[in-house]
């Protein structure tokens, strides 16, 4: 165990040393941050309204204003995070597992569960995500759970197929047919073979993949169809400031601005970790 | 029991493909005895590949099996079920490939992986480590017990062969096949995995098939050596016999071809004319006629036996008939 301990912190090290990683894992570690202390952090209730101090502008005593119900914006904006993070992260997680699982056995399997699991990842695929959340809403209703469903069911693959091209690739490379004659099962060669090959592709690929699902949520959230209405989202608070522009600009900016830099934190910190995880580039640096 | 470890006996095997069937073997027999190095020569697709993935059976999912046995120790391996088979590979029979750049896992440190091949092993894993460093020491990597630790990109080609070796010969084999070991490396490489395994050879006395095109290595490390040609055996016997008095014109070519027999300087290094039959659309009589240069009439007819011309020589010619005959 302390092994994998000090070859996660050689990867964190090694992101650390890119300036962009570096500003990827301020970025992302801040938002972790406020998102697991959001409770301590907050200095109002977010979902507390004060019709007298409607629609402010920054102050001391609300660092973001307020909105047209008088909530503190900065505290929407930190609760937010935590609803962004509560959805992305199960989402693109669960969706990897899955996806990693059915891609493997896609892979090394037969051709006709290979064919058949196709036809199943082209069928989903086929779906434009947002009208499928909209169907999959008008059915059950907006809640946290039902955007993470939709969006884990339509990235699955994605996920799916890179994890069977990979597996695809691997079935055939020397090594493998080595580790066969070495007498390996199938359990051993996919286990402990196959998946680490697999898995830095797709945990590169995950992190990427979630500043497209926190935007994904926001703009479920913007259409009304993401979380419910009292919990804080930045596609909610996006979506008051969008109507109420003239009277103040600071919900856009609360809603705006850590969609954006959620977006490029996770994608400085895919990118850096795509270099950093490649052992065959790990020595060049 | 008799000394006899693997036998090959009438081993014939065709790929079906599009075309028709490919009969990638012919006939195959042969044996290799305990603690016996066997050297099996021939160019490039004359089924060497087949006939070491088919003692496997890890072959392509077109391939199919017409007749004949592969016996390990008595028993038929082809008629083995597959469960008893993958315990039979890479513990009694393991195998060195030709290229040592891919046989290792990328992403996993050479200890890793050789603490994974001795699942089989009940004992802790500090002692697998140790076993795996000491396997290590026995190929000649310097400081094994750090290089453990270390990344296949991180050691050279010659290295990398002699973790491989050191892989297959962990569980003590009692047959290891080496796969055309030294063609991915140099000259000056070769010689050191050749003399490696020799040594190793006699350590562990297990028994070797040794698959080549190189000649000269064979003769260096060999007992006794199978020629075959375009799928089929076309002389076997002692490697001394074999090179000194070859009874088959294909072998007296491919000596002759050899650079290290050439006593003058030539502009033009001697190759055998013509190429490998289809093996689609095999011709009739004795596959190797059309590039024969004493080739008969009755080579077109009939398909030359392989004859035992003296005890362990074998060949299959219609030149030695009346030798053989006798």
């Amino acid at each position: 165990m302390a092994k994998s301990r000090s070859e996660l912190g050689q990867i964190i090290h090694g992101v650390a040393r890119d300036p962009l990683g570096l500003m990827g894992l301020i970025i992302v570690g801040t938002i972790v941050f406020c998102a697991v202390f959001a409770i301590w952090i907050v200095p109002y209730d977010p979902v507390a309204m004060n019709i007298k101090d409607r629609l402010q502008g920054p102050s001391a005593a609300h660092f973001l204003g307020t909105d047209q119900l008088g909530r503190d914006t900065f505290s929407r904006v930190v609760m937010g995070g935590q609803v962004a993070l509560k959805v992305a992260l199960p989402a693109v997680f669960g969706a990897m597992a899955i996806g990693l699982t059915l891609g493997m056995i896609a892979g090394y399997g037969p051709k006709w569960l290979d064919n058949l699991l196709m036809l199943f990842f082209d069928t989903i695929r086929s779906f434009p995500t947002v009208m499928f959340a909209l169907a999959v809403v008008a059915l059950v209703g907006p809640s946290l759970q039902t955007v993470v469903l939709v969006v884990m069911a339509t990235s699955i693959p994605t996920y799916g197929r890179v994890a069977r091209t990979q597996t695809l690739t691997l079935r055939n490379s020397e090594f493998i047919l080595a580790e066969r004659s070495m007498g390996a099962s199938m359990k051993r060669i996919l286990g402990v073979h196959m998946l680490p090959n697999i898995v830095g592709v797709l945990a590169v690929l995950a992190a990427m993949d979630i500043p497209t699902v926190i935007a994904l949520e926001a703009g479920l959230s913007f259409l009304g169809l993401g979380v419910k209405p009292p919990t804080p989202s930045w596609g909610a608070l996006l979506k008051d400031g969008y109507s109420l522009i003239r009277q103040t600009p600071w919900l856009v900016v609360g809603g705006g601005l850590p969609i954006i830099l959620a977006t490029l934190g996770f994608t400085f910190l895919g990118e850096s970790l795509r270099d950093v995880v490649d052992p065959k580039l790990r020595k060049q640096r | 029991m008799s000394d006899t470890l693997l036998e090959i006996d009438r081993l014939s095997v065709d790929y079906e493909t599009a075309r028709g069937d490919l009969k990638a073997l012919r006939d195959i027999s042969f044996d290799v005895r305990k603690g016996e190095i066997v050297g099996i020569v021939g160019e490039s697709g004359c089924g060497k590949s087949t006939l070491i993935s088919s003692i496997l059976r890890l072959t392509a999912p077109n391939t199919r099996f017409r007749q004949g046995e592969v016996r390990f120790k008595g028993e038929d391996l082809l008629q083995l079920p597959e469960r008893k088979m993958r315990n039979l590979r890479g513990a009694d029979i393991s195998i060195v490939f030709q290229d040592p750049m891919q046989t290792h896992n990328p992403v996993l440190s050479i200890g890793q992986q050789m603490l994974d091949i001795q699942h089989r092993s009940k004992t802790s894993k500090p002692e697998k480590r140790t076993r795996a460093a000491k396997m290590l020491g026995a190929v000649g990597i310097p400081d094994p017990e750090a290089r453990l630790d270390q990344f296949p990109h991180e050691f050279s080609g010659g290295m990398r062969q002699r973790i491989a070796i050191a892989m297959a010969l962990m569980s003590e084999p009692d047959l290891l096949i080496a796969d055309e070991p030294t063609t991915a490396l140099d000259a000056t490489l070769e010689v050191q995995i050749i003399e490696r395994l020799q040594e190793l050879q006699q350590e562990f006395d297990c028994a070797i098939l040794f698959i080549s095109h190189h000649l000269g290595v064979i003769a260096e490390l060999c007992d006794r050596v199978v020629v075959m040609y375009a799928g089929a055996v076309v002389e076997s016997g002692e490697v001394r016999e074999i090179f000194h008095d070859p009874k088959h014109p294909y072998t007296r070519r491919l000596i002759d071809c050899d650079p290290g027999h050439i006593k003058e300087r030539a502009r033009v290094l001697p190759t055998i004319p013509g190429e490998v039959p289809d093996l689609a659309n095999l011709p009739g009589g004795c596959i190797f006629r059309d590039r024969c240069d004493q080739a008969m009439a009755r080579c077109a007819s009939e398909v030359p036996p392989l004859a035992q011309l003296k005890e362990g020589h074998h060949a299959a010619c219609w030149l030695n008939h009346k030798e053989a005959a006798e």
